[in-house]
């Protein structure tokens, strides 16, 4: 290892002081952003990276999926501009495929810090922005092919250039977006944050000098790199494999497989992804830099939750991902519901590691990012609407304890909108929202339920367009834990009839005779059902959340 | 001879502050908590302050009580065995919640188990719409049956109701509550339209469900501690302080416990607002640094802004609190070693037993205490606190984190110091910075038993150049239950957009039905009309925001259009940066906070004019380089008026001023010291 000849109390304190900097520019990024996407969704996130492009601190806040981005962005400014890097100039990118991003409507921003003439680092941050045009509303519709229809892409391009702002590229950036009035406003936010970041920064390089701070830079990495490395020699060598399949792509595409072999040996550890399908038509695919987040998080959740997220934990792991394949694809494959994939990654992860890893893994979780859009004319204001809604299911039984009912798994964190909020803002009335009889598969702790909401358009006629997964391959279990209940997207009539859907749904007319009913994935039970304890099983009847023929064909029948 | 009497109960220590209303002299005191019967530390210490103070129960004419038995209750569990009613199809919300989970890598942690368990959730065949319109009525044999579904529920003894929309339309919640409490007068009721009548289910049922889990214990609490203090103090006002800053009556503190979950932090700001205000400061960051935790506060224009959210122990409340920010740092937080070969402080405490190393009650591990007695800072014997702390304890602790780290002890402790206030500086940065505030604008304010111990390096830290240490740091929250008003705060949903004039009528009218609860309150407090004050405020949004904003009107009557206009416009600047003129707005709830302004009389503390003697002399470390020998001065002997240039330690009844080289003090005319660094 490498010589640290910081002490360890100045570096912790300069590292908190990293970290004040980036929650500051974090909050500042929320409080003058325009959108609801970052005021109260909190979809962004900043760090800093060092001057090779290396992530050294991210905001407390900051999101998975966006640990790998900003690191991509970064690395492609300094491979691509390198010299004529200069003190003033701001980055702007997004695409997947050339500027380090994960989707489109992710928009990277970075401004370098100087000392004097020398390059000392980047403030860099990300914002999901509602829209960045494209075939749909939203640039995140299901059904599109190819990523010139999922919205406008950005290679790596100076909005600034030496403190000056490049307004031709303001204009083209945002003629190609709709509410452009909403962009510039997160667009500015976004700007605001980076020259924050900057003064501050720079504060410190003036206060401790650019040695000092490159050297904490490179001790930050090295730290967490060996804190990880530590983690990850705790695990016995071998070779751990598993494979599971996605439902579909939407367009036609049945039965992605995902396959990994994890290869571990002393402190080295490598994700091979060798002999996944390759990319797929639809928009469920993966590019590098994803699935770097998704390893990154699953390695995190597994070994150490509280490792600091930086560049050590990516420098960690080999990632060995077969280029045009769903983990690592090329242009012009579309990539807008990656989010999905990633969630599937990690319950790969999980299931590889199921045997050296008893005490940490769970079963297979919901496994998506199960979506609902509503949208018609409401008949009251003769106006538009569109009411948009990720919603959570079961998380996956636990060494220890049942999985978690009903709730965001992994990558995803993001609140639901109350009743109370949706019938308020929409003609839509809530019948249902529940967890679903049945859902969590059996185990010594079964895994978590799914979720039930039902709705129907008041007075008027909408439409319905819904993406999940686990639909038709339902959250396995883990070490002999049983399989919960797939996800559905149903119609359900005054009459009682029931008319199925796929799980990629789009255009779907629903009457006001009939309610729209999204029940997502429950998650797989841990260990064998005929450990789980009479107090438990007995739980699971009183609280009516499984039925007494459920918990006969799961337990047997003397535990009925 | 009429004496105010404020008493507040923490984890570890009841604190007392008396106040004699004509002379305006005060007697504070201090003796430790009985957790098991926190009435007893009470009444103990009321005959102990008696004693000091010299004066009888009968002369007492307010007590005013902070209390933690609600969220001490709530955090170990101890509540009743609760039921939930709620609207058909909805009985897994409590569950639910907003679906999230506390900490986003660990795949272990859960949100707490909600404090009704499934099937101990009732639903009912109902239903209020979005206009708070009936769309399926509440049929009596639907309560009928309700009643008998409660009934088959073995020992329940309490139970929350919540049903969606009742803050549109109460009628369904309350006939079912009606019918209830006439067919079991055993139970305790909580009808969300009553705890909270505010929009978002989740949030309103989780407080309400709270609020009827804490009623049994909360209440068999404060039924005997009125009888009891009634023999104390015949002729006193009792009043139980609530965490919006105000006190209510001990009988809505047993019907509404939950709105007491952190009487005692809010009860600090107010003290803090009261001392700085008899300095002529406005603008305080208050630094409570406790055992395990440190609670901070912005104070701006002598008043704290109101959070209306608040986690604790994992359960929301939605409920207007003093906005107080809490990070897990504090004199008992354990240095060590982390897994990247750094120095860490906290967030793991040793907490009051078995305590840092230096108290000599079994501790071992070194922690913040332990570092500030190595460097000197914290003398060996309290004052008045009857407890000698042990040095070598200190060293031993230490030297098992200096061997490894190659340094000294006394570098070691040094850098657990800076660490400890490096995480305090967040925490203040958090309040102001992050919000958009200015640190260097503020003066910093200690209190709490360690506030003074660090507060002039986390000053330093932040650019700050102003210091305030108030009179009595370690009893500021019993010293502001003595200044508080009589509050009660009134919410009003009522969502309409700003260009909707038949809307604003509405509002109008809703405002108005506000007022005559607000005067119900008054005459049922026996409020005189002359000390009436009402405060209006609108929780307001751009149409589309899921988050609306809480805007002062000033006074309690509904300004013109542009007047709201402007007053949100600059309410969404100062939080967001910006305001759109353009885009339309809306008034989501009407807020009205209803205050009876109480008599306090005023402190006058006269001590001697004689040039104080330090007690003694310390080597006490400042910075690396070694230690300086420091006087150490009781505060009881520091004149108004006095002044010195640091080094100085400050000692009094259970708090301690680290006065380093670079600061110089005075005690101004209020009798608060006020430090000034030299930058």
């Amino acid at each position: 290892m490498s010589d640290l000849t910081l002490d360890p109390i100045s570096l912790e304190i300069t590292w908190s002081g990293l970290k004040s900097i980036t929650d500051e520019c974090f909050l500042t990024l929320m409080r003058s952003a325009f959108s609801t996407n970052v005021k109260e969704r909190h979809d962004h996130s900043t760090a800093i990276a060092d001057a090779q492009g290396r992530l050294i601190v991210q905001a407390e806040q900051a999101l998975p999926i966006h640990l790998a981005s900003m690191g991509g962005l970064v690395r492609h400014i300094v491979e691509r501009y390198g010299d004529t890097i200069a003190p003033g100039d701001m980055f702007i990118g997004n695409d997947p495929h050339v500027a380090g991003g994960t989707h489109l409507p992710d928009i990277n921003m970075a401004m370098p810090v100087f000392d004097g003439a020398r390059l000392v680092g980047f403030v860099a941050n990300i914002v999901h922005h509602a829209d960045v045009g494209g075939a749909a509303v939203g640039s995140m519709s299901g059904g599109l092919n190819e990523i010139y229809k999922e919205g406008l892409r950005i290679p790596i391009v100076r909005l600034y250039r030496k403190g000056e702002v490049q307004d031709d590229i303001l204009r083209l950036l945002l003629l190609n977006m709709r509410l452009p009035d909403e962009r510039r406003g997160d667009l500015n936010a976004q700007i605001a944050a980076c020259k924050l970041g900057v003064g501050r920064l720079s504060d410190m390089v003036a206060r401790h000098g650019a040695d000092y701070i490159c050297r904490a830079f490179d001790e930050i990495i090295q730290r967490t790199k060996m804190r990880m490395q530590s983690a990850i020699s705790s695990l016995p060598d071998g070779t751990y494999a598993y494979e599971d399949v996605m439902d579909d792509d939407g367009l036609g595409t049945e039965d992605i497989l995902i396959k990994l072999e994890i290869r571990k040996a002393g402190e080295a550890i490598a994700f091979d992804f060798t002999g996944s399908d390759p990319q797929m038509p639809g928009n469920f695919n993966l590019t590098l830099n994803g699935t770097q987040s998704a390893v990154c998080y699953s390695l995190k959740a597994l070994l150490d939750p509280d490792v600091p997220n930086n560049h050590g934990v990516i420098d960690s792991v080999e990632i060995i991902a077969p280029e045009g394949s769903v983990v690592n694809c090329v242009p012009p494959a579309a990539v807008a519901l990656r989010l999905n994939t990633s969630q599937r990654l990690v319950d790969v992860i999980l299931g590889a590691f199921a045997e050296v890893l008893p005490e940490r893994v769970i079963g297979a979780a919901n496994g998506a990012n199960t979506s609902a859009v509503f949208a018609g004319i409401n008949p009251e204001t003769g106006q538009q609407y569109v009411y948009l809604e990720t919603l959570g299911g079961g998380m996956g039984g636990r060494m220890t304890k049942d999985g978690k009912d009903g709730v965001q798994v992994h990558i995803t964190n993001t609140s639901n909108l109350p009743v109370e909020a949706i019938e308020m803002e929409y003609p839509l009335r809530v019948e249902e929202y529940a967890l679903i009889e049945d859902s969590g598969g059996a185990g010594k702790h079964r895994g978590g339920m799914g979720i039930r909401r039902s709705i129907r358009p008041i007075g008027h006629e909408c439409e319905f367009n819904g993406v999940g997964e686990r639909f038709r391959h339902a959250p396995w279990g883990v070490l002999g834990g049983q399989a919960g209940a797939p996800g559905r997207f149903f119609l359900r009539d005054n009459d009682g009839s029931e008319r199925s859907l796929p799980p990629k749904a789009s255009c779907i007319r629903v009457p006001p005779s009939t309610a729209a009913v999204i029940e997502t994935p429950g998650a797989g039970g841990y260990g064998d059902p005929k450990d789980r304890t009479e107090d438990l099983r007995e739980e699971d009847r009183r609280s009516g959340k499984f039925s007494e023929t459920y918990l006969k064909d799961a337990y047997g029948a003397e535990c009925a | 001879m009429a004496w105010i009497v404020g008493v507040d109960v923490g984890g570890t220590f009841t604190d007392f502050s008396a106040r004699h209303v004509a002379m305006g002299r005060t007697v504070v005191h201090k003796r430790p908590s009985t957790p098991h019967d926190p009435s007893e530390a009470i009444l103990n210490g009321f005959a102990e302050l008696r004693e000091i103070a010299g004066f009888q129960g009968a002369d007492v004419e307010r007590f005013a009580h902070g209390t933690t038995v609600a969220t001490n209750a709530l955090l170990q569990g101890r509540g009743g065995r609760l039921a939930v009613i709620t609207t058909r199809g909805f009985r897994d919300m409590l569950e639910i919640g907003r679906q999230i989970r506390p900490r986003i890598y660990d795949l272990q942690e859960d949100v707490p188990p909600p404090l009704a368990p499934r099937e101990r959730r009732i639903e009912v065949a109902e239903r209020i719409g979005p206009k708070g319109e009936v769309v399926t009525a509440l049929s009596d044999d639907e309560i009928a049956s309700v009643l008998a579904q409660i009934d088959t529920i073995e020992g329940v003894e309490c139970v929350a109701i919540g049903l969606l929309f009742s803050f549109l339309n109460p009628e369904h919640e309350q006939r079912i509550g009606a019918a209830l409490r006439a067919h079991r007068p055993d139970l305790f009721v909580s009808l969300s339209s009553d705890v909270q009548p505010e929009f978002r289910e989740f949030e309103r049922f989780s407080t309400t469900a709270i609020n009827a889990f804490l009623q049994p214990e909360v209440s068999r609490y404060m039924t005997n501690l009125k009888a009891r203090v009634a023999e104390e103090m015949p002729n006193a006002a009792f009043g139980i302080f609530q965490s919006s800053g105000g006190l209510m009556s001990v009988e809505r503190a047993a019907e509404f416990p939950v709105r007491t979950a952190l009487s005692g932090p809010a009860a600090g700001a107010v003290g803090a607002i009261k001392s700085s205000g008899k300095s002529a400061i406005a603008d305080v960051i208050t630094l409570d640094i406790g055992g395990t935790s440190t609670d901070v506060c912005l104070i701006r224009g002598g008043r704290t802004s109101l959070a209306n959210v608040r986690d604790i122990a994992g359960f929301r409340i939605r409920l207007p609190l003093i906005d107080i920010h809490t990070v897990g740092a504090g004199g008992g937080s354990i240095a060590h070693l982390g897994a990247d070969g750094l120095l860490k402080v906290g967030p793991i405490s040793a907490g009051a037993v078995p305590g840092p190393a230096c108290y000599c009650r079994g501790g071992m591990d070194p922690t913040v205490s332990d570092a500030n007695m190595l460097l000197g800072r914290l003398p060996q014997t309290l004052v008045g606190g009857g407890m000698t702390l042990d040095r070598g304890k200190a060293l031993a602790a230490i030297e098992k984190l200096s061997g490894p780290l190659g340094l000294s002890a006394e570098e070691t402790a040094f850098g657990i110091l800076s660490i400890a206030a490096s995480n305090m500086v967040r925490a203040i940065r958090a309040v102001s910075v992050e919000l958009g505030h200015d640190p260097r604008d503020f003066a910093l304010m200690p209190f709490g038993g360690a506030g003074g111990l660090h507060v002039a390096d986390i000053a330093r830290e932040l650019g700050m150049t102003r210091i305030l240490v108030p009179r009595a740091p370690g009893i500021l929250c019993a010293e502001g239950l003595i200044v508080s008003d009589l509050q009660e705060n009134f919410v009003g949903s009522c969502r309409i957009k700003l260009d909707d004039a038949e809307g604003l009528a509405a509002l109008q009218a809703n405002l108005a039905e506000m007022q005559e609860r607000a005067d119900d309150w008054f005459a049922q407090e026996g409020v005189a009309e002359g000390e009436r004050r009402l405060k209006l405020s609108l929780d307001m949004r751009y149409v589309g925001q899921n988050h609306e904003l809480q805007v002062e009107v000033g006074g309690a009557a509904l300004p013109d259009l542009p007047e709201m206009k402007a007053l949100f416009f600059a309410t969404h600047a100062r939080a967001y940066g910006h305001h759109d003129p353009e885009a339309p707005i809306e008034i989501v709830n009407l807020r009205l906070q209803a205050t009876a302004r109480l008599v306090h009389g005023d402190s006058a503390d006269i001590p001697s004019e004689a040039i104080p003697a330090p007690l003694g002399h310390h080597d006490v470390w400042f910075d690396r380089a070694g230690p300086v020998d420091t006087p150490v001065y009781d505060r009881a002997t520091l004149p108004i008026g006095f002044a010195l240039q640091g080094p100085a330690i400050i000692t009094q009844i259970d708090a301690t001023t680290v006065v380093p080289p670079w600061c110089n003090l005075r005690v101004d005319e209020a009798s608060n010291i006020i430090m000034e660094i030299d930058q």
